[in-house]
């Protein structure tokens, strides 16, 4: 297979990053949040792993010391190219903001100029990070492999995928650096303080609950999008579509797609969050009941990811 | 006037000269394979294997066709290349080796499944390039000039298609009643044309082939749109929404 393991990882890591960045600001725009408290945490999550992702898309090539030479064409007619262009921005805008915020603490009230500039780079790479989370579809998609290109509706699969595992990781996270706030592990405290520039970083109960609660819509979406994307491949007149589509459901990849990907990433996800809607996440329980649905989310969007990569090349 | 290769499968009769011209010519290394119950081997193209016949076993008879790159003229792996190492040289479709970086998205784009990554080798994606080297200077490929049975005629493209047409026509007054000639107007039209005694999905070849570059834009907007859906719903459900309920039991009250 040309694509191996590093491009599941990838297809993920890209995903979360992007769908992370783009939950964080739509979460802050709504609750009209101005600290961008939850959206440094989704940036500082994002960049390594969006280097991590580029790192392993470069293991994956055949010859890996050339991958410059994608720097050399602007090609926006192939995704890989556009993708290219659309990683490197992100990533560079990405360090900029986290530069900007971390003066910013740093010197108060001396920075002014740079948080304007901040301004206008944070909905610069929501944009970007659309077009990131649609890219690692679109990316497959384009091709000549039934299970990727006969419907159109697998880049929105793996958007709603992204944003849903993005929103995951943020609650996990959060509720992390939350319990590192509070407990006695100073070193940590101390570290998140530097990255932070302050010791204000905890994300407010009010924005957790907020965060899963979108999860659950985002979910429901996935959940959508996945029925439309199976039954456009059962109805395709493109030879090959139904052949991948069985290969899914009833074929060698259905232990892993039944469970995997309709239990662990949607179905247990909705049930748990739905058993805990609207209920303190202060609370032991619930917070528990949170992060096992986040984990299972996370977990359930690399078997995607999995599936389709290793599933379009058979 | 360009040159081209027309495969008469009415005329193979499998006996892989052309894999081993092929592999002779372009001093391509020999595959380790195993039995899987086929004569056919090596399972399928690699970076190392340019040409190879393939056998399909039907009632009373064996379909053979010998499989190669296409040379579209409207390539889907030219189209996808991120790094433009796939370019056309006049109508031979050609993989830079020095530029390709083994990304393996022609792999993925081509309607035929041609181009396949050297895995053994440098890694970069490799495919037939109608023996460049010969044809520029006055020979035919390796496979074509090989060929005992005439099955593989290298040429004019135009005179192909009418010897081809003729062919189809001869065969069907032979009871051949699907032959047909497949290339002349695919992917804008193929270097690589066939006749065939069967339907083409009977050789596994595709009927209707299209550019994976064909509907781009329809997958960006596809996930654009599902970003807009993803930040509209949750706002309107549970941010908007809620705002106006606690308004207004806060205007009630």
């Amino acid at each position: 297979m040309a694509w191996a393991p590093p491009i599941w990882f990838y297809l993920w890591l890209a995903g979360m990053a992007g769908g992370g960045y783009f939950a964080a600001f739509l979460i802050e725009q709504y609750t009209k949040a101005t600290d961008n408290k939850l959206l440094r945490l989704a940036t500082y999550l994002g960049i390594p792993m969006a280097i991590i992702g580029v790192l392993l898309l470069i293991i994956d090539l055949g010859a890996p010391l050339r991958f410059w030479h994608l720097f050399t064409q602007f090609n926006l007619a192939t995704p890989m190219s556009a993708g290219t262009w659309i990683l490197l921005l992100w990533v560079i805008i990405a360090v900029v903001l986290v530069m900007i915020w971390w003066l910013a603490n740093k010197m108060p009230g001396r920075v002014d100029g740079l948080l304007k500039l901040a301004g206008i780079l944070k909905p610069v790479n929501v944009v970007l990070s659309v077009l990131l989370v649609a890219y690692t579809g679109v990316l497959l998609s384009v091709s000549n492999q039934p299970m990727w290109s006969s419907t159109i509706l697998l880049p929105a699969l793996f958007v709603a995928s992204a944003v849903s595992t993005g929103v995951a990781l943020l609650i996990i996270t959060s509720i992390a650096s939350n319990a590192i706030s509070r407990g006695n592990l100073v070193e940590l405290r101390m570290t998140m303080n530097t990255l932070y520039g302050s010791s204000d970083w905890t994300i407010p109960e009010k924005v957790i609950e907020k965060l899963a609660e979108m999860d659950v819509v985002v979910i429901v979406i996935e959940l959508l999008t996945l029925i439309g994307y199976a039954i456009w491949l059962a109805v395709s007149s493109m030879s090959g579509a139904g052949d991948a589509l069985g290969l899914l459901t009833t074929g060698v990849l259905a232990a892993p797609f039944w469970v995997g990907v309709v239990l662990l990433a949607l179905l247990i996800p909705l049930g748990l969050e739905i058993t805990n809607w609207g209920k303190d996440v202060a609370t032991k329980s619930v917070s528990r009941a949170i992060i096992a649905s986040s984990v299972c989310v996370v977990l359930g969007g690399l078997v995607l990811r999995a599936i389709i990569t290793i599933g379009g090349q058979m | 006037m360009s040159k081209g290769r027309l495969i008469d499968v009415s005329k193979c009769t499998a006996c892989r000269g052309c894999q081993v011209a092929c592999k002779g010519w372009n001093e391509l290394p020999a595959e380790h394979t195993t039995q899987t119950g086929t004569y056919e081997n090596p399972p399928e193209l690699s970076g190392s294997t340019w040409i190879k016949v393939e056998f399909r076993e039907r009632p009373g008879e064996w379909l053979f066709r010998a499989h190669t790159c296409m040379h579209c003229n409207e390539a889907s792996c030219e189209k996808v290349c991120p790094t433009g190492a796939i370019s056309h040289n006049g109508e031979i479709v050609i993989i830079d080796q020095d530029w390709c970086i083994g990304c393996g998205y022609c792999v993925q784009a081509c309607p035929f499944h041609v181009p396949h990554k050297d895995e053994e080798g440098e890694g970069t994606a490799r495919k037939c390039r109608m023996c460049i080297d010969r044809v520029t200077n006055g020979m035919a490929p390796a496979c074509a000039t090989t060929c005992p049975s005439g099955a593989i005629q290298f040429g004019e493209r135009d005179e192909l298609i009418s010897m081809g047409k003729n062919r189809v026509d001869t065969l069907r007054a032979k009871g051949y009643n699907d032959a047909n000639l497949y290339g002349e107007t695919e992917m804008g039209g193929l270097q690589t044309l066939y006749v065939l005694t069967h339907p083409p999905a009977d050789f596994g070849l595709p009927e209707d082939p299209a550019l994976a570059t064909n509907t781009t834009w329809a997958h960006w907007v596809s996930g654009a749109v599902t970003a807009g859906i993803v930040a509209a719903i949750p706002f309107w459900l549970l941010f908007k929404r809620k705002q106006r309920i606690e308004s207004n039991i806060g205007g009630g009250a």
